[in-house]
């Protein structure tokens, strides 16, 4: 007969598992206080996911590949774009649409006899602006060459709310610098340009020949080939303007949705941050109550040791106890978390997007939080005089 | 005859030597719970040690079933000598060599009268299905081969205890220690309790009863008396 004491590696979980059965409330209150921080993380890392994914859906379908070329705000004077500025573009090869707006400063009113409309102004745009912006009208039509020096007017979405305009029943008519303008239709959103929202757009020689306005460009929109966006972007400022290429600025108006998803990461981390907290919290939760459970259990400890377990069976006995309850915590919150989660998301129209390493990684650092919650009290009760422990008295 | 040796004249093997034990509890004053103890109990033997309470037979129990060392002294379990062992070697002496029958019982609540006395294997390392079937044997043995899935709630003071005995003869042990077994229970169910340790050591088992009861004592083949930490000199009681 060997005179050793083993314990199987399937018994040593069982008998941790024995252990937490047997207090099943208290088991279960335990691990809520480690669910509720891995759901807070998992909702966090997979909210800001499921918006991103979303935000980057939108910006697939918008496409990446306009580009606003305009007089550059840098420096002392504003040197404004040359008038052929468009039809240059639109001989560079990779360009498949640009169109010139020219913004007149005035602001818009409902009648001669109103106020003038503050932030809402009329901008002269040629009829390739539809087209180059891949933008519909909501009412009406859009402006074509035949309308370029008519007193017609399509709105901004936006602007067409402030101007009180829904339909275009009855002929609607705003006034611009003096002059009557028939709106002929409403523009659809401009997500990727939401300023041009707050715009009323007439024809581009309307607005020079009624409004006696420069015929300079204040923006060239380009819609470019989506492989070339990035060969072809160098080349916009020289061709826009030759003589003075610095004073013309390209920018990408995706770019600026593309940043808001990345934007966000300060407040993530901030948010990942607390559910950290509230693990932490719960870690401690854990071992307050393993400390608890072990001076209640020191008959068990005793009995255990009178039949041959070992100071590290007795340890490794509670560590683990201490490791599934948090894992159970673990398995908790990231359900409890995806929940969230996928309400959340479906709530904003998005495609839920979990990243399965986030929900293996709260399963993971709950059961480590566990683990190290378990150490303490495993060593007291690996400690325990077993002669103690079993007058302890536990039924 | 001097109880150190027993008696040489059956020619029986020692399960268990005390010699010249001393346990002090530290303090001020230090406790001097036991004060040069020599024991010798013999292979087939039922033995009882008796004693008031505050003489120093639970710190006499504790000490013979390693789970308290002597301050100064030997304990031998079958020759081998367990001052020296490690606390991993004395535990693996525990689980294959001495059973352990409590007052309170101490039974798993959760776990049916199977797995409790399964559970005195636990250690062992051998696979649940051999424990079950080991466990299964020993219940029979006690008289509950009809309540093995009982759990202990479910089951009267006596039945406890007989389940308690089972785990703690299912390793078949060299020597079962049973402190108080009828301590909580009442004299008819005691009695039943004390003739099932009769039986079990008819059977072969050794066993060493403390008690404090003199009555139970007496219906025990030996008696061995505990004073002030010393063991009296046998027939002179």
């Amino acid at each position: 007969m060997t005179d050793r004491s083993t314990l199987r590696g399937r018994d040593m979980v069982s008998t941790s598992v024995v252990g937490l059965r047997s207090r099943r409330g208290r088991t279960l209150l335990t691990a809520l206080g480690i669910a509720i921080g891995i759901a807070s993380m998992v909702a966090v890392v997979g909210i800001s996911s499921s918006s991103k994914a979303a935000l980057l859906a939108q910006l697939d379908s918008l496409g990446t590949n306009l580009l606003q070329v305009q007089a550059s705000t840098n420096g002392l004077s504003i040197e404004p774009l040359p008038i052929d500025a468009e039809p240059m573009i639109r001989r560079i090869d990779t360009v498949q649409n640009a169109s010139a707006v020219i913004d007149t400063g005035f602001e818009v009113r409902r009648n001669e006899h109103d106020e003038t409309l503050v932030g809402i102004n009329a901008l002269g745009a040629t009829p390739e602006f539809f087209n180059t912006l891949q933008v519909a009208t909501t009412a009406g039509r859009p402006l074509d060459d035949g309308l370029r020096s008519m007193p017609v007017v399509v709105l901004g979405d936006v602007a067409a709310i402030r101007l009180g305009i829904s339909e275009l029943a009855g002929g609607p008519t705003i006034s611009i610098g003096g002059h009557d303008f028939a709106v002929i239709g409403i523009l659809d959103e401009l997500p990727l340009n939401p300023d041009l929202s707050r715009k009323v757009l007439i024809g581009d020689r309307a607005a020079v020949a009624m409004l006696g306005v420069p015929p300079n460009p204040t923006a060239v929109y380009v819609r470019v080939d989506p492989d070339l966006v990035a060969t072809t972007r160098p080349l916009l400022a020289p061709t826009a303007n030759p003589g003075r290429p610095a004073k013309v600025d390209v920018s990408r108006p995706s770019d600026l949705l593309e940043a808001r998803a990345e934007v966000d990461q300060n407040l993530q981390n901030l948010l990942l941050a607390l559910g950290g907290v509230a693990l932490l919290v719960g870690g401690v939760g854990i071992a307050n109550v393993m400390v608890i459970s072990v001076l209640e259990r020191r008959g068990e400890i005793g009995l255990r040791r009178a039949l041959g377990a070992t100071r590290g069976h007795v340890r490794l006995q509670f560590v683990l106890e201490a490791a599934l309850l948090s894992g159970l915590g673990g398995m908790l919150g990231v359900l409890l978390g995806s929940g969230i989660t996928i309400v959340y998301a479906r709530q904003q129209d998005w495609v839920v997007d979990l990243p399965p390493s986030a929900l293996l990684a709260g399963v993971g650092a709950a059961l480590g939080i566990g683990m190290l919650a378990g150490l303490y009290p495993a060593a007291k009760a690996a400690r325990l005089d077993p002669a103690l422990a079993v007058s302890g008295g536990v039924a | 005859m001097s109880p150190a040796t027993g008696n040489p004249a059956t020619g029986n093997p020692a399960v268990l030597e005390l010699d010249g034990v001393y346990r002090t509890y530290p303090g001020s004053p230090p406790v001097e719970a036991l004060v040069g103890v020599d024991l010798r109990v013999e292979a087939g033997e039922m033995m009882a040690v008796v004693g008031p309470s505050g003489s120093g037979k639970s710190t006499l129990l504790n000490i013979m079933g390693t789970l308290d060392r002597p301050t100064q002294g030997r304990l031998l379990i079958e020759g081998t000598d367990t001052s020296t062992l490690s606390d991993r070697r004395l535990s693996g002496l525990r689980s294959a060599r001495l059973g352990f029958v409590f007052q309170s019982f101490h039974l798993i609540e959760t776990l049916s009268a199977l797995d409790n006395v399964a559970a005195g294997l636990l250690y062992r390392g051998v696979t649940g299905r051999t424990r079950r079937t080991m466990a299964q044997a020993a219940l029979e043995k006690v008289g509950l081969g009809d309540r093995l899935h009982a759990r202990p709630t479910k089951l009267s003071g006596g039945q406890r205890q007989r389940v308690a005995i089972a785990r703690a003869i299912v390793a078949e042990p060299s020597l079962i220690l049973a402190d108080e077994p009828t301590g909580n229970l009442d004299t008819a169910t005691g009695d039943g309790i004390v003739d099932l340790l009769t039986q079990l050591n008819a059977d072969g088992s050794t066993i060493v009863v403390i008690t404090h009861d003199a009555e139970l004592a007496a219906r025990l083949p030996r008696q061995v008396e505990v004073r002030d930490g010393t063991v009296l000199p046998e027939g002179q009681r």
